[in-house]
């Protein structure tokens, strides 16, 4: 019996787990059934999810088997009531010599990307990151997981295997859907708390403070609407058009992002960069007002779920990644927008 | 204080070229130093600048042209700059990367108390290769890091982003650090440094020179193995919106805020 184990993260603030897990774990579930269906020996598998911490929610670890999870284990210590990246590692490990895995997918938040590279390096093991793909293919006769990511600025996509096990992924929060199904009663048979017996205790990094970054932060995760401002807005002048996109976004609750030559030139603030070295958007809607489309920007929209861009050359990048085009000044659509919203 | 800076030369990405058969042409694209790594030279340099006894290393892993890369950092303040080249280094993964990177600062490096990195290169974007060097040394890491406030050989006091938190850290040496956010103090290198950069001969390493076998490096040595590479097809079927296409934008934005 093959084992997919799933990097459960816990929210610190309510001690539940948060999205991707079931994410995560939904896709193991359904990569479980992929290979029923082929033709190799060791094609049966359990999903086994497996969270660190001091405390967890109830309801979540009932979501996390509706979601996919066939066992469930928590790495229970004090040790671990704050995120460290050196004694989550090491309490990962001690677990997983107990009980070993053929593949660990993580999520790639923070957490993730700090704790999965310690972990694949002590097990000596390959790690894929940031995928965006995940499926099963048969590699000698055996079932091997191949993870697709983007590289080179998204530009180019690269499905890679692992020599070794566990055969290692980190996944973008939001990539797969989470799958929720009816679970038996006696799920909880199938949990499992684990002590650890060595707990760490990182002395050689000490937090002094934490606080929030108010006024350089725009959280875009959970933007329905976001209307991204480039280039093509600018009067040669001043921040005419940036405004009034500002005045837009309020009226429909939505948040305003640009491209990094906007922000390059100081028309618009650095945290509202959206690209390969600002943030991400995985918005309902995304419009493009007056953006060229520079490969550096759109690996950092182009998941949206609907594109609308407007730029007056009707050859521009963006429109490679519309769902909708409109080929305007940006401008005057603006202007326009402002006029039907009034 | 030792300060260990690792730099990596990359394509520019904004100048990507490809060849008829859809690979990425690489003898025809325009290197850089990455963007990120340019930023850990700053903090180096800030510290430099700051204390007397501030020794910089700055190590990087490629063909000889990244000695452009480490002339570079020599003008914008590194004492000293390795190269690590060798054909059988190549096809490395994150994983034999960090292992090559690790033997190299423990054989000719030593003691050091920082090690600064950039947060990701523009070509991989992995963001990986800091953090398994970092578990290869035993050696505690802080990631996404916006500001350096003091570095000394006893350790640093750091500054974390993630999304809209900002943690304080202090963290004891021997560290790696990577960074994310330019260093306010930036340096510019005038012709008197690359001049003077001259003076400073770049040691260039090869696979034979340390102490790991042929196994654990290069596509040998890599865990992962790359199965296929392809251009992501957008596959968009771009819809043109040529009247009313004001009155369309809200009717979305209706839709979607219901």
């Amino acid at each position: 019996m093959g084992k997919i184990a799933v990097y459960c993260e816990i929210e610190q603030n309510n001690n539940s787990l948060k999205d991707v897990s079931y994410e995560l774990l939904s896709k193991a579930r359904r990569l479980k059934k992929e290979a029923k269906k082929m033709n190799c020996a060791d094609n049966d598998f359990q999903v086994v999810a497996v969270a660190l911490g001091k405390n967890l929610e109830k309801s979540s670890l009932e979501n996390a088997f509706r979601a996919g999870a066939d066992y469930f284990t928590f790495i229970k210590d004090e040790s671990l009531e704050n995120f460290s990246q050196t004694a989550y590692s090491l309490s990962f490990i001690e677990y997983y010599n107990t009980n070993q895995f053929d593949m660990i997918i993580f999520p790639a938040t923070y957490e993730g990307r700090m704790v999965a590279p310690r972990i694949t390096t002590i097990l000596e093991t390959g790690l894929v990151a940031d995928c965006t793909g995940l499926e099963f293919i048969e590699k000698n006769g055996k079932i091997a997981l191949a993870s697709t990511r983007p590289t080179f600025g998204a530009e180019l996509m690269a499905t890679i295997l692992s020599k070794k096990n566990p055969q290692c992924a980190t996944v973008r929060p939001k990539t797969f859907d989470i799958e929720y199904c009816e679970i038996k009663e006696d799920y909880l048979n199938f949990y499992c708390e684990y002590n650890l017996k060595y707990p760490i205790n990182e002395t050689r990094i000490k937090l002094l403070r934490t606080f929030f970054d108010s006024e350089n932060n725009i959280d875009f995760s959970n933007s329905k609407i976001v209307l991204a401002a480039g280039w093509g807005l600018y009067t040669g002048k001043d921040r005419e058009y940036f405004d009034k996109l500002e005045k837009i976004a309020k009226k429909v609750d939505a948040k305003v992002g640009a491209s990094r030559k906007v922000v390059d030139l100081g028309l618009m603030s650095k945290s509202c960069q959206i690209g390969q070295t600002g943030s991400t958007v995985n918005a309902d809607l995304y419009v493009a007002f007056g953006i060229s489309g520079a490969i550096q920007h759109t690996v950092g929209m182009k998941n949206s779920k609907k594109i609308i861009a407007i730029n007056s050359d009707e050859n521009a990048e963006i429109f490679k990644y519309a769902d909708y085009k409109i080929v305007a000044d940006a401008k005057k659509v603006i202007d326009d927008l402002i006029k039907h919203l009034s | 204080m030792n300060i260990v800076v690792c730099i990596k030369q990359v394509p520019d990405t904004d100048d990507i070229k490809w060849t008829k058969e859809n690979n990425l042409d690489r003898s025809n694209m325009l290197s850089k130093l990455n963007e990120q790594d340019e930023w850990a030279l700053d903090y180096a340099k800030k510290f430099k600048d700051k204390f007397k006894d501030v020794k910089i290393t700055a190590l990087s892993m490629g063909p000889m042209q990244a000695l452009e890369t480490l002339n570079y950092a020599l003008a914008k303040g590194a004492d000293r700059a390795i190269l690590l080249s060798d054909k059988l280094f190549s096809g490395s993964d994150t994983f034999a990367t960090a292992k090559i990177l690790a033997s190299a600062i423990s054989k000719y490096i030593g003691d050091f108390d920082i090690i600064l990195t950039g947060q990701m290169a523009s070509d991989g974007d992995t963001a990986q290769t800091p953090v398994s060097l970092a578990q290869m040394l035993d050696i505690p890491d802080i990631t996404n890091v916006v500001e350096i406030h003091n570095a000394d050989k006893n350790g640093a006091i750091v500054s974390q982003k993630l999304d809209n938190v900002i943690n304080m850290f202090e963290v004891s040496s021997p560290c790696l650090i990577a960074v994310k956010n330019e260093c306010k103090e930036k340096y510019k290198p005038k012709i008197g440094d690359y001049i003077k950069a001259q003076d400073s001969k770049i040691e260039i390493i090869s696979a034979e020179n340390l102490d790991l076998a042929r196994e654990d490096i290069g596509i040998i040595g890599s865990p992962t193995m790359v199965y296929k590479a392809f251009r992501p097809e957008l596959n968009k079927n771009t819809e043109e919106i040529k009247e009313d296409y004001v009155q369309k934008i809200i009717d979305f934005m209706v839709k979607v805020n219901e």
